[in-house]
């Protein structure tokens, strides 16, 4: 098949069909899928992230929350394609954010699982599968917009803009605490830390906040910050940024910010496992802490415009079952599902092609924070990056709690040209990747 | 005769195998199979430096740059794939000859961590220059190997059939001249450095440029090492060539054994087997680090001679009851 006669090219329709007829006859060695695959009742879900490593965190808990979804939607009878009700199941492959393994890992989940859809944490995994996709049509998405491209059609980023939902975040502060004028940041230098480091300049400059100094970027295998805390807050800035670095990161620099006596604010995209930054420092060290992923047990989230289904009872769930594990990644693997559901339910098929088309056709979909638009060409090259409003997350006595959803689409009309400068500036347009 | 005649036999016999060995694989198993060749390179040409009894850890960097030097070359001077590869190979020979002036002013402990300092200054080199090498997020869409017909078969180098059949080649064909240099009288310079390295000195032998020749040969067949892994996958980051993944070059060489030409590559086939194929397949996706950690404990413990002692004591032992057997 591989090493193949001339006559037998492939063309995508039927490299997808020899997978699933493969699949189906059971002759993929010692991968054999359950049974239920071949009998066409059970639909299959890739989830293709890092589950250990130092980007698990980024991985792991979303897998978590996905079983839980599926768990709810198999008990309501599954998923209603052409009037017939179909099993969802997830198969995981951990790809330790190696592009290498996540390619071999795209290859089973589609080759000899027979998946119809396969989400993943993207980043540098991306461009490993990306040949894998462009030859099979999977469709895929990815957390990290920075991803796509004109030519990543099957790519999709449905749950987070990331790095643009950073800017409510600044936005929301320059409103309620006006008083706030000078800024420093610093981040991982890598494909996770730069575009996002563009964003929060951007978003710094629109806001009117003066940046101390340059961005510092550190070395991703820093491990001892109380070098890079004295630094940062050598000039006193009223805000401490802390862009978008891994919990493995946030943590140290927290302690470390408590430790040199910083009293000022912080703001950063995610604070996972914030109760364990409490322990570590106070309740009062980390009051009014900004970032941007609640917990679902918020009563905010229980608004009509949600569109996740009962976000409260989801996170109750959850952490009966992972105590202590609540993360940004928790729900948002599972929103992405209730998308994929409901497209693939207007569809009445769950086959990439159309699951996509349906998505994607009106140029607006269901976002878990509201009805958002399909949006990107700017920044992108493609508009496949669902775009609506974003929560404004503040810690206030020792739990999360949203202050406020602002848009992000709002945002950028009015300073989408900061957002292209700063974007440019560190080499993350489409263009410049 | 009769044993020349086994001998071809043997070799026949696994010439065969490893051509017939994918197609009882599943399609991620032929993906893991590619890779694992690849691996076999790295970790034979490793033991080519080690056999001058000097341990590196900067050797996957090096094998890193055999992959940036074949991904530019093909990538912005436009340079075929092959040749791009050659390329990446005798680039990575020479930084590792350019290195091998501070390098081996050192030796033992003092040179371990002196190629673990040459190989993280060459991978924050990688960061800090977006141009050309990408900084932190690499280098993406690489040239794959261009595909080809032969008569009437085509080579489709997307596929891991194909792509392994020519890691095949190129990695049997780097194993056979690291074997000849390892039986010429060279290898046995090696070795004396290795062994016995003042009177090798005093016997008139040049130690330190043999030190660096086995450096160099060993580091050229590393980037072409990495030249294939970057071909294939399409891209490369700083993080590929990484201290975690030399601990994995470190670990295969360890548990293998280096006593034997084939004590490595036991090491990395059993390993990368049971790390990616072995745990997964029985459901220990994210238990893998535990259960990989606690194998290599055990074979400290109880294989001290790597599974190369295992397989010796074990064709040893045949070899007992044959002449036993032709006694009686």
């Amino acid at each position: 098949m591989f090493v193949e006669f001339k006559a037998g090219g492939h063309t995508r329709r039927k490299f997808l069909k020899s997978a699933s007829a493969m699949a189906g006859l059971g002759l993929m060695g010692a991968h054999l899928p359950g049974r239920a695959a071949a009998d066409g009742h059970v639909i299959k879900i890739g989830f293709l992230a890092p589950l250990t490593g130092p980007v698990a965190a980024w991985g792991k808990p979303g897998l978590d929350g996905c079983r839980i979804w599926a768990e709810w939607i198999n008990a309501a009878g599954g998923i209603n394609i052409g009037g017939k009700m179909h099993p969802v199941e997830f198969i995981g492959y951990d790809n330790e954010y190696d592009p290498a393994k996540a390619r071999t890992g795209a290859t089973k989940l589609i080759r000899e699982d027979g998946v119809k859809f396969i989400m993943m944490l993207g980043g540098d995994t991306w461009p490993g599968v990306q040949p894998v996709a462009e030859r099979t049509g999977m469709l895929f998405s990815t957390l990290l917009p920075s991803d796509l491209g004109p030519d990543t059609t099957t790519l999709i980023a449905p749950a987070e803009v990331h790095p643009i939902y950073n800017v409510t975040g600044v936005e929301w502060l320059a409103e309620n605490k006006p008083e706030l004028k000078t800024a420093v940041m610093c981040a991982q230098d890598d494909a996770l830390g730069l575009p996002s480091v563009a964003t929060y300049l951007a978003a710094f400059e629109a806001a009117g906040i003066s940046m101390q100094h340059d961005p510092l970027l550190f070395d991703p295998a820093t491990t001892d910050f109380a070098p890079v805390v004295t630094r940062l807050i050598s000039d006193n800035p009223d805000i401490v940024c802390l862009d978008t670095c891994y919990s493995d990161y946030v943590h140290p620099i927290t302690e470390q910010l408590f430790q040199q006596g910083y009293g000022g604010q912080i703001i950063s995209c995610t604070a996972d496992f914030y109760d364990q930054m409490i322990d570590r420092t106070s309740a009062e060290f980390l009051e009014g802490f900004v970032f941007q992923f609640p917990d679902f047990d918020d009563p905010a989230l229980n608004q009509p415009f949600i569109n996740f289904n009962d976000p409260n009872k989801f996170f109750e769930v959850y952490n009966e079952r992972h105590p202590g594990e609540w993360g940004a990644v928790s729900w948002e693997y599972a929103s992405i599902m209730d998308l994929w559901k409901s497209a693939a339910e207007g569809a009445g098929s769950a086959e990439p092609g159309d699951v996509l088309a349906a998505m994607t056709g009106d140029g607006t979909g269901a976002h878990a924070f509201g009805t958002a638009e399909w949006w990107g060409e700017d920044l992108f090259g493609i508009n496949n990056a669902l775009v609506g409003n974003w929560p404004v997350v503040v810690i206030e006595g020792g739990k999360a709690r949203i202050k406020e959803y602002k848009s992000i689409p709002e945002w950028y009309a009015k300073h989408g040209e900061l957002l292209k400068k700063h974007m440019s500036a560190y080499g993350q347009m489409w263009d410049q990747r | 005769m009769p044993s020349q005649l086994t001998r071809a036999g043997l070799w026949l016999l696994l010439i065969c195998m490893l051509l017939a060995v994918p197609h009882g694989l599943s399609f991620s198993q032929q993906e893991i199979l590619v890779f694992l060749t690849i691996n076999v390179l790295v970790v034979t040409s490793y033991r080519l430096l080690a056999l001058t009894g000097e341990w590196s850890l900067g050797h996957v960097v090096i094998m890193g740059v055999g992959a940036y030097a074949s991904a530019l070359a093909s990538k912005e001077l436009g340079i075929a794939v092959p040749v791009a590869m050659i390329t990446g190979a005798l680039t990575a020979a020479l930084v590792a000859f350019g290195l091998s002036y501070p390098l081996f002013r050192m030796k033992g402990f003092y040179f371990l961590i002196g190629s673990f300092a040459a190989g993280e200054i060459i991978r924050l080199l990688w960061k800090r220059f977006r141009d050309p090498f990408g900084g932190p997020k690499g280098i993406k869409k690489i040239e794959p190997m261009p595909d080809f017909d032969i008569v009437i078969w085509r080579f489709d180098f997307f596929e891991p059939v194909s792509y392994y059949y020519f890691c095949l080649v190129v990695v049997g064909l780097s194993l056979w001249i690291m074997w000849r240099i390892e039986k010429s009288p060279l290898g046995l310079t090696f070795h004396a450095i290795h062994w016995q390295d003042k009177l090798a000195e005093s016997a008139g032998i040049n130690v330190r440029a043999y030190k660096t020749l086995a450096f160099v040969i060993a580091s050229g067949f590393s980037g072409l090492a990495g030249a294939l892994l970057a071909h294939y996958i399409g891209t490369i980051n700083p993080n590929s060539f990484d201290l975690e993944q030399m601990v994995f070059v470190l670990t295969w060489t360890i548990v293998g054994g280096t006593a034997t030409f084939f004590g490595p590559i036991l090491g990395c086939a059993a390993l990368v087997i049971l790390n990616e194929i072995v745990l997964r397949e029985f459901g220990f996706e994210q238990g893998r680090p535990l259960i990989y950690g606690f194998v290599l404990i055990l074979s400290v413990l109880f294989l001290p001679r790597g599974l190369e002692g295992l397989l010796q004591d074990f064709t040893g032992a045949l070899r007992g009851r044959g002449r036993q057997g032709s006694r009686q």
